[in-house]
This record gives structure tokens, sequence and C-alpha cells, in this order.
């Protein structure tokens, strides 16, 4: 059973570790600890029901070494923060008054898209409409909107035209536009290469996000060749 | 808060007597059978055993291991059912160079079996 105990035990970690590495995406509304838990106690409980020939009490042991290092977990992150920080991680704030917060995309192993997904889940289907945007420890996306931004009319969706240097030639299409028409737009606001520029998205009325990398976002409106499309 | 550590101490106190519990116990169920495949294996060595022998033995198992299917995954069990019941048939047909490999493998198996439930370095990894 100390066997036992320990096996558990290792595994908890080396989970636990993995979970946290793997950022807020694999995360869904749970801490970390909470969805290792979740992982290891279905399988915990299953193995001993199902193969006969393991003793009950293995399943019992390691549930029971489970529910120990839950409390154990719950009793430290009560108590001494910087663990609670290691184990559940913190908030990251992915939208900031400068527009996306690049570095802390990547960290939680995100991009653009799924920034962007996760807007329009919470109501935001323009990048400047959320004056922060955050997600928590546990994965949930949060948004607080922009106060000062006049109601717009909302027609058409913004699509991804350039993500982290690349255009999208699918939303290229989709617009009917083409990469030189976004050449030119950049040149005109002295950005000289697609390269440098980390999201650009548009809307059907021609209103255009625009964030080059290390710098602040900027939006403006273009005319679009031959109206909107989409 | 309190009703955490409670639950924290309690649990620790049961794992921790669950483990200690099972390394005694294995030991010694396992030291009272070695003991008796010990003298088995002596009596075939001088070729003096005979069936009711090998069957002492056999009873003394079937009622240790109706408490170790409580800790050993059964599979070990079925193991030395196994080479018990060969050793035995050898004894009753006077084959003692055979039984006495047979019994051998028990006797290898009853050293190794509470070894593999020690708490270890290559145990637990």
């Amino acid at each position: 059973m100390g066997l036992i105990f320990l096996r558990t035990a290792i595994i908890f970690i080396a989970l636990l570790a993995v979970m946290r590495l793997m950022g807020k995406r694999q995360i869904g509304e749970m801490q970390p600890f909470e969805l290792v838990i979740t992982l290891l106690i279905a399988e915990l409980a299953c193995i001993p029901m199902a193969d006969t020939s393991i003793p009950l009490l293995y399943g019992i042991i390691s549930m029971l070494t489970i529910f120990f290092l839950h409390q154990l977990v719950l009793l430290i992150d009560l108590n001494f923060q910087p663990f609670k920080t290691l184990v559940g991680g913190r908030p990251s704030i992915v939208i900031n008054k400068n527009g996306i917060d690049i570095s802390q995309l990547k960290k939680n192993n995100l991009d653009v898209s799924d920034l962007i997904e996760s807007m329009r889940a919470a109501g935001f289907f323009s990048l400047d409409e959320a004056v922060y945007a955050l997600y928590e420890a546990n994965g949930q996306f949060t948004a607080m909107p922009r106060e000062d931004k006049p109601k717009e009319n909302k027609e058409s969706l913004p699509v991804l035209i350039i993500n982290d240097g690349k255009y999208d030639q699918n939303n290229l299409r989709l617009t009917n536009t083409d990469e030189k028409f976004f050449d030119n737009i950049l040149r005109e606001k002295q950005i000289r290469s697609v390269r440098k520029v980390f999201v650009l998205t548009m809307d059907g009325t021609g209103k255009i996000y625009l964030q080059c990398k290390g710098e602040k976002y900027q939006t403006f409106r273009i005319p679009l060749p031959g109206g909107s499309a989409w | 808060m309190v009703k955490t550590i409670l639950s924290l101490v309690i649990t620790f106190a049961l794992l921790v007597s669950a483990a200690l519990f099972e390394n005694f116990f294995v030991n010694a169920q396992f030291e009272k059978f070695s003991a008796a495949v010990n003298s088995l294996q002596e009596k075939v060595r001088n070729q003096t055993a005979n069936r009711a022998d090998a069957e002492a033995v056999k009873t003394l198992w079937d009622a240790q291991k109706k408490l170790l299917h409580i800790v050993i995954p059964h599979g070990d069990i079925a193991y030395i059912d196994y080479w018990l019941g060969e050793a035995t048939g050898c004894i009753e047909t006077e084959d003692f160079r055979d039984a006495v490999s047979k019994i051998e493998v028990l006797v290898t198996i009853c050293k190794q079996l509470p070894e593999q439930y020690s708490v270890s370095i290559e145990n637990i990894f």
C-alpha cells in the first residue's frame, strides 16, 4: 500500500506539472489540480473494478491518496500564496489598453484565433471592444467592455486577415481582397513588411484593427473594393 | 480549516496503517509458507516426501491465500497454486528430481513476492 501511495503521488505531481506546462488552453473551467484529479479518479476507480485480478483495495488506496493530496493542496493553497500560484497559475491579461499582449498569449500556448474565439464566446466580436481581457487561472475567459467606445453598426463579422505575420488566404478570398491590397494599406501606415504585423482584422464596413509586434494597436477605416462581400 | 486538517490527519493515518499492515501481513504469511515449503524441499531431497506432506503444505497455503487475496494481485496467487500443484503431482509419482526443481521455483517466488510489495526505488519506478 505504501508503494501505491507513492506511485499515485508521483503520477499526480507529474500530471499536474504537465497540465501547468500545457497552459490555459488545456484547462476547461477547472483549476489544474482539479483537472488532474478528474483525469485520475475515473481510471483509478475503473481498473480494479473491471480487472478482477487486481485487489479492490488497490483502487481504494489510490483514491484515498488522491483525496489526501487534494486536501493537502487545498490547505497549502489557503495558507501559502506562492504555492497557489505555482500549482494553479495566475490570471493572464491578454488584452490591455495597448492591445493584445503577445507574450501572455504565447506563454499560454494560445494564438490570435483562439483569442478571437474566446472574445466571440464572451460576446465581443471585435478586438477593440474590450479594454481588458484575461484568462483566469482556471482557463475561463473574462473581458471588460470599453466604456468610451461609440456604438457602431455591427453589420458583419470582423475576420482575421493577418495572423502573426501571415496572410489568411481563406479570409482574403472571403473578403474579395488580395495580399497586394493589404500590402498597400501597410505601406501607407509605414509598415514595411507583413511579418511585423501581429494581427489585422477587417469587418464588412472596412473597419480595420491593426497591431504590429511590440506596438500599440490602431483602428481605422478603409473603403472596401466593391463594398462588403460577407 | 479544522475539518481539512482533520481529514488530512485521518487519511494519512489510514494510509500509513494500511501500508504497515500490508508489509507485516504479507511478510508474516510468506514467512510461514516459506518455512513449510523449505521443510517439504528437505524431504523431497531426502526422497522421503509423500502426498500427505505436499497436501499439508497445500492446506496451509489454501488457508493463507484467502486473506492474501485482499492485498496481492490474484495472478500472483494463481502462480503459486500452479507450481504447488505441479510439485504435488511429482511427489505423488515419486519423481523427486522434477519435484526438487518445482519446489525451487516456489522457494524463489516466496522470497521474491513479499519484496515486490516493499517500498523501494526499483518498485516505485
